[in-house]
């Protein structure tokens, strides 16, 4: 067990230093220009992105007991692309606190349907299956919504936005990692400091609650704690797909169950994959870069249906 | 491991209505500090709802309970935990956990470091006889095991009053028996505890029956209390469970044969 860890731990921080190196060879000055100010700073975001979807993931798995919950579950990301697409549609410019307003649009977006849902949870009239409906319903009403503004927009707002909803890194320097950097914080800090009440309530609801867990509370803190993160990570870099689904499973299959472990490993595992991920988008085609979210997804569902297999032969 | 506080539970006219239906009827109840309480009736007489009720896990429509002198409504959730822990009919605890993940889920009302848990954990798992099961997956564990670690969750928990409901369902005659007993042997450490069952047989294996009370539930309503050893008590159960009970004597101790009314 403890030998399953070290490796985990160390394949993961092999994987994301490598990918510092994935990608156009330079030599010379550019080699330095290219891997400090370009590949380092996106590695950074990438790893923070990463790591918060995964870890949200695998806590909204927990919280719903629901395998397939994902960080999006709740709405964030249908509410963020909504925020998007009407700054494109409205093709509004500039910005707001040094982020451009389509970011801050996101943003917005993302945070309305998740305190819309989060709200309805704490509550504490829903159970944990209407709190998931609620997010589905929150979720189709905001595609519906996007899908009406899409009907709207011009044909440069329409590449924008389905440029906007592959997901991909953006290659911004420093800043990213300062603005993703405290949501990130947040959700990182906040979700491990919840992971021993939420072990409890793998034993059942009702059973966490008699050993004293506030069942109510620990589901509405998960909910605001990881969407915080989450909302910050999707207004930045768009809709990631798989992410936050797969590791989780992945890091249960090879590791366990137990979120004492579950979680810090879904941080790291998470935030190795989606740079590991970056990287191959670097150098799969010539001469140019495919969104990350592409091969998240198409590296990630072959990933996870091997596993499952594996583990189903035992 | 458990010690009498001298809190005793006290339902006070507790009346749970849901949907129209009342689970519980004007219901008043006592278990006094190092009582064992069986508590016994049909299917839906409201004993499962009689201990979610004093757990907090549902509100009284109407009436109140007691935890010694605190409402069960106004405790924070760790101070009703240390007061009262409960053992569920139904687990639905994941399959993947190990016992030891399961019993220091139980300990989560502690401020504790993380080897105090896991080691009080261990004690509480050794207590039972299932130490050894530590690091096995729930998964797979025989039925009698897994009720001896759900017991080492209940011992964990270190309240004071025990709720355990139906503890030897599905279990052969073998770890019905021993569960019973270990059940004897931590109300002889002074846990208090209330014990829902079908079976009054059983509660022989526990020893000390003459301490041991039997209440009857039906529809609702407490429908008689008294002692284990209480020479009216056949007819009370088959008047309680629409049955003619027959006395047998084995030991010197009485069994009840159940027979359908023609």
């Amino acid at each position: 067990m403890k030998g399953r860890v070290g490796i985990f731990v160390g394949v993961s921080l092999l994987l994301a230093v490598l990918s510092l190196w994935m990608g156009p060879s330079f030599v010379g000055e550019t080699r330095d220009f290219v891997l400090f100010e370009l590949r380092l700073p996106r590695l950074l975001v990438g790893a923070l992105v990463g790591a918060t979807l995964s870890i949200s993931g695998a806590a909204f798995q927990a919280v719903f007991n629901n395998a397939l919950a994902t960080p999006s579950t709740v709405g964030t990301t249908a509410g963020a692309t909504l925020g998007a697409l009407l700054a494109l549609a409205f093709d509004v410019g500039g910005g707001v606190l040094g982020v451009s307003l389509l970011t801050a649009a996101a943003f917005g977006g993302a945070l309305v349907t998740t305190l819309l849902v989060s709200g309805l949870a704490a509550s504490g009239r829903l159970s944990k299956n209407d709190v998931l409906l609620a997010g589905i319903a929150v979720t189709l009403a905001a595609s519906a919504l996007a899908s009406g503004v899409q009907f709207a927009s011009d044909a440069r707002a329409l590449v924008a936005a389905a440029q906007w909803s592959l997901g991909q890194l953006p290659q911004v320097g420093y800043r990213g990692v300062f603005l993703i950097g405290p949501f990130a914080a947040v959700t990182l800090v906040g979700l491990l400091a919840l992971g021993r009440p939420l072990q409890n309530l793998a034993l059942g609801e009702d059973l966490a609650q008699a050993q004293g867990v506030n069942v109510t509370r620990l589901r509405f803190l998960v909910l605001l704690v990881a969407s915080l993160g989450v909302a910050a990570c999707v207004a930045w870099c768009g809709p990631i797909a798989f992410v936050g689904l797969i590791v989780p499973h992945v890091v249960r299959l090879l590791i366990g169950p137990k979120l004492r472990t579950l979680l810090p490993l879904s941080f790291i595992g998470g935030a190795a994959f989606l740079v590991m991920c970056d990287g191959i988008a670097r150098v799969v085609l010539q001469g140019r870069e495919l969104p990350v979210g592409v091969i998240t997804a198409a590296l990630g569902a072959p990933t996870l249906v091997f596993l499952v297999s594996r583990a189903r032969r035992g | 491991m458990i010690k009498a506080l001298g809190v005793k539970l006290r339902l006070e006219d507790v009346s749970v209505v849901r949907k129209g239906r009342a689970l519980l009827d004007h219901l008043s109840i006592t278990l006094e500090s190092g009582q064992l309480l069986s508590l016994v009736g049909p299917n839906g007489a409201g004993k499962t709802t009689l201990l979610r009720a004093a757990l907090g896990l549902l509100r009284a429509t109407s009436g109140s309970i007691w935890l010694g002198d605190a409402n069960v409504q106004e405790l924070a959730p760790k101070q009703r935990a240390a007061r009262v822990a409960w053992l569920p009919q139904h687990s639905s605890a994941a399959e993947e956990l190990s016992a030891l993940d399961l019993v220091m889920a139980a300990r989560f009302r502690f401020d504790e470091a993380f080897a105090k848990t896991e080691h009080e954990a261990r004690r509480a798992l050794q207590r039972v006889g299932a130490g050894d099961a530590a690091e096995r997956a729930l998964g797979t564990l025989s039925g009698g095991e897994r009720q001896r670690v759900a017991l080492a969750g209940l011992l964990a928990q270190a309240a004071p009053i025990l709720l355990v409901d139906e503890p030897a369902n599905h279990l052969d005659p073998a770890q019905q028996i021993d569960i019973y007993r270990l059940l004897g042997e931590l109300w002889r450490e002074g846990a208090s505890i209330a014990l829902v069952t079908h079976d009054v047989n059983l509660l022989r294996h526990l020893g000390n029956a003459d301490q041991v009370r039997v209440a009857g539930v039906a529809q609702g309503k407490l429908r008689f209390e008294c002692p284990l050893t209480a020479p009216q008590l056949p007819e009370r159960l088959g008047a309680l469970f629409g049955v003619t009970m027959h006395e047998l004597t084995l030991g010197g101790q009485r069994v009840l044969l159940p027979e359908r009314n023609s």
